[in-house]
Formats: C-alpha cells, sequence, structure tokens
C-alpha cells in the first residue's frame, strides 16, 4: 500500500475532514498541484474548486472549497477554507437561487464592491454545482 | 403577619415566577449545547491558522505593516464590545462593561471610539458620559451574527485601520471556559503582537515552499486571521451568555423554589393560628352560654 499521509479540512463551523490519505489534488492560484506523502514543506493559497482526495483504501473524495490555504508540513496537510462542502452536502436548490441572484447583480450593475462580492458567489454556486452534478 | 390570602396569592405568583425561570435555564441550556459545538469547531480553525501563520511568520524576514506600532503616530483607539441583548444572565454584561470603563479611564489623552455589538453595552454606554465615544451600533442581534456578518464588520475595520483612521484596535469579549467558568477578556486585535506567532519553535523539514510569495500570502492570510478572531470573539460571548444566563436562572429557580417552602410554611402556621382563635372563641363563647 502507498504511503499515507494526514489530511485535516477545516472550516470556522467545523472539521470536515480528518484522516489519511494517499494522495490530494488541487487547484492553487498559481495552477493545480498534487500533494503525495513526503512532500516538501509548502504554504500556498487555493482557489475556489474541487479538491479531490484519494483515501487510504484508495477511495477517491470529492470536495469543493470556497477558497482557502493549504500547509504541507512534515506530512500532515492542513486545508483552512471559508466554507467546504463534500458531494452529497450540497443543496442543489439553495445553491441555484445564490447563484440566480448573483447573476442578477451582476447584469443590473451596481458598485464595483457589489459587483465583486456577487462574482465570489457566482464562482462558489458554480463550483457547489459542478460537485453536485458529476 | 400576612393573611392567608395574601400568602396564598404570594405563593402562587412565586410558581409562576419559578416556571418562568425554569423554562429559561432549559431554553439556555439547549442553545448552549449548539453554540458550544460552533465554538469548538471555530476555535479549531483559529487554532490552525495562527499554527501556518507562525510558520510563515517565523520564515519571513521582512516585517508586515501590521506588526508596526503606530499609536504614538495616531492616538486613536478602536474598542470592540460584545456583550448580551438581555439581561438575566448574571453578572455576565455588567463584568465586560466594567472593563471596558476600566480601559477607558486608563487611556485618558487618547481618543476612544467604541464599536458596540449587543445591546446591553450600548443602553449603558449611550446614556452614561461615554456616550459621545460611541462610533458605531451593531444592531442585530449577538445570535443571529451569522460569519458573512463578522466578515463585514472584520472587513470595514481592516480598511480602517489601513486607512490609518486609528492606530490600536482591541476587542472586549467574554471567554467561555466552562458552564460555571468564563472570563471578560481584552485583547489586542490590530497591529499584531510580535510574540504572537514568534514563541513557535520551528519544526523540522526545512524552507517552505511558499506559492504565490510570502508577502502575498500573508497580505491575504492576515485579513482572514483577524476575521477569524473577531469571528471567534463572537462566538465564545454568546456561549459564555447563554452559561450565565443558565446558571442564572438555576439559581432563580431554586430561590424561588426555597421562597416557596418558607411561604408554605407561614402559611400553614397563620392557618393554624386562625384555627385556633377560631376554637378559642367558640370555646369561650360556650362557656358564657353554660355560665
Amino acid at each position: 500500500m502507498a504511503k499515507t499521509f494526514k489530511l485535516e479540512i477545516i472550516t470556522p463551523e467545523k472539521v470536515v475532514y480528518s484522516d489519511s490519505v494517499q494522495s490530494i489534488s488541487a487547484d492553487g492560484t498559481e495552477g493545480s498541484f498534487g500533494v503525495l506523502a513526503d512532500h516538501a514543506p509548502l504554504i500556498t493559497e487555493l482557489k475556489t474548486s474541487i479538491l479531490t482526495v484519494n483515501d487510504a483504501n484508495n477511495k477517491t473524495i470529492r470536495l469543493a472549497l470556497d477558497r482557502g490555504f493549504l500547509e504541507v508540513m512534515a506530512n500532515n496537510v492542513v486545508v483552512l477554507s471559508d466554507a467546504c462542502v463534500t458531494e452529497g452536502d450540497v443543496n442543489v436548490e439553495k445553491v441555484s437561487a445564490e447563484k440566480d441572484a448573483a447573476e442578477k447583480t451582476l447584469s443590473s450593475g451596481g458598485s464595483a464592491e457589489e459587483k465583486e462580492k456577487a462574482q465570489a458567489i457566482l464562482t462558489r454556486a458554480n463550483t457547489w454545482l459542478k460537485l453536485a452534478n458529476k | 403577619m400576612l393573611s392567608t390570602r395574601e400568602i396564598k396569592q404570594r405563593i402562587r405568583s412565586i410558581t409562576s415566577i419559578k416556571q418562568i425561570t425554569r423554562a429559561m435555564e432549559m431554553v439556555a441550556a439547549s442553545r448552549l449545547k449548539k453554540v458550544e459545538s460552533r465554538v469548538l469547531a471555530s476555535r479549531t480553525y483559529t487554532e490552525k491558522m495562527h499554527s501556518v501563520l507562525s510558520h510563515l511568520v517565523s520564515s519571513l524576514e521582512s516585517t508586515h505593516p501590521w506588526f508596526a506600532e503606530k499609536d504614538q503616530a495616531i492616538p486613536v483607539i478602536k474598542v470592540v464590545l460584545i456583550t448580551a441583548d438581555k439581561g438575566l444572565c448574571g453578572a455576565y454584561n455588567n463584568n465586560i462593561i466594567q472593563k471596558v470603563v476600566k480601559f477607558i479611564k486608563e487611556k485618558t489623552g487618547k481618543e476612544i471610539k467604541l464599536t458596540l455589538i449587543g445591546k446591553k453595552g450600548y443602553l449603558y454606554f449611550s446614556k452614561g458620559r461615554y456616550a459621545s465615544l460611541i462610533e458605531k451600533y451593531i444592531p442585530e442581534s449577538v445570535e443571529k451574527l451569522g460569519y458573512s456578518h463578522v466578515l463585514a464588520l472584520a472587513d470595514q475595520l481592516i480598511k480602517g485601520y489601513e486607512a490609518n483612521e486609528f492606530g490600536e484596535l482591541h476587542i472586549f469579549f467574554t471567554k467561555f471556559h466552562t458552564v460555571m467558568q468564563s472570563f471578560p477578556t481584552s485583547m489586542r486585535l490590530l497591529p499584531i503582537e510580535k510574540g504572537t506567532f514568534g514563541s513557535e519553535e520551528k519544526k523540522p523539514g526545512g524552507e517552505y515552499i511558499f506559492e504565490p510569495s510570502p508577502v502575498q500570502i500573508i497580505s491575504h492570510l492576515f485579513p482572514k486571521f483577524v476575521e477569524t478572531r473577531l469571528y471567534q470573539c463572537v462566538l465564545e460571548s454568546l456561549t459564555s451568555e447563554y452559561a450565565a444566563r443558565r446558571v442564572a436562572m438555576i439559581a432563580a429557580t431554586e430561590n424561588a423554589g426555597e421562597m416557596i417552602d418558607e411561604l408554605t410554611s407561614s402559611y400553614n402556621k397563620a392557618r393554624q393560628a386562625a384555627i385556633t382563635k377560631e376554637l378559642l372563641e367558640v370555646v369561650s363563647g360556650a362557656e358564657a352560654l353554660v355560665r
């Protein structure tokens, strides 16, 4: 069996995931990358994206992140994110409603700040839906 | 001595008070349970973020502007105070308010600006001689403050700090320890105290790879850190509030029970006295007839 390392995914609301895994692949702001056991120490920023985890039993788990930071240190990986959902947890109706509202804000115009917020919500909603639909 | 009727009335009213306090205790207990799990989860997050930041700062040579002391240049201190919206929770509100008052008295010569979360703090400060210090009051009830509200507030505070509107940011909240114990606490959020991250030893494993550059990461992580700390403080306070209310209501229920016992015994005494008196009257009346 491949060597494993510890992965923790934490949001302000709860610890979403904490277990030994074989590998993860994530989307950083500088491009996507993968982490295997014995990875060099790394701190990086993550985009709003889907994180794929290969756990100790070689099962693939997919999670959607709303931005975040990832730290690799001595076979401990910590992901800190604003929000994180697993595949089964996406509330499609609610997310679609959020998406519609954000799109409306974007098309109707408003202050730059409002638009920026709406854009962030839209990206998040899209990622959530992508996770749910596959 | 009160008449039996009056005593009965008092017993009745205290019984209903007891029912209310018992209900409030149960409500506080169930809310406490809910919010307690949130505060513990958020603590893990804050701690992890703290450790990530420690690693980051220890590998950084340059110092970030957020570490720089600028209270000399800008003698304005921003104070965020978190209280409850309601009373009936023992000394919870008073303790933290007194701490702020003491702080204000200590910092003579500096301008203090208050941002208030929670109605009780607002009621206290808006009436006293410190009314002019209030800059902002957040009317949403504390329990309804979600992460997004706190985020918006933190955003404003960070922008204000970067625009040199104030030199220091302090937060006053009540740290939750156990149900019986919580501590009114003050913390300086900005500038970040130098010792905050320095103490942690470097872990083995060599230098970090940063993507993007450390400066960029830190400029994103620091605001996040302030946000999460603020959120953590709100949650801690809320938990302490429920705990304090629960304890206060347990005490109130107990006291009501004791009072009912006392009143019942004096009711019985009064009743007995009335019966004895009546008997005496009947007997002495009968005796008078016999003669």
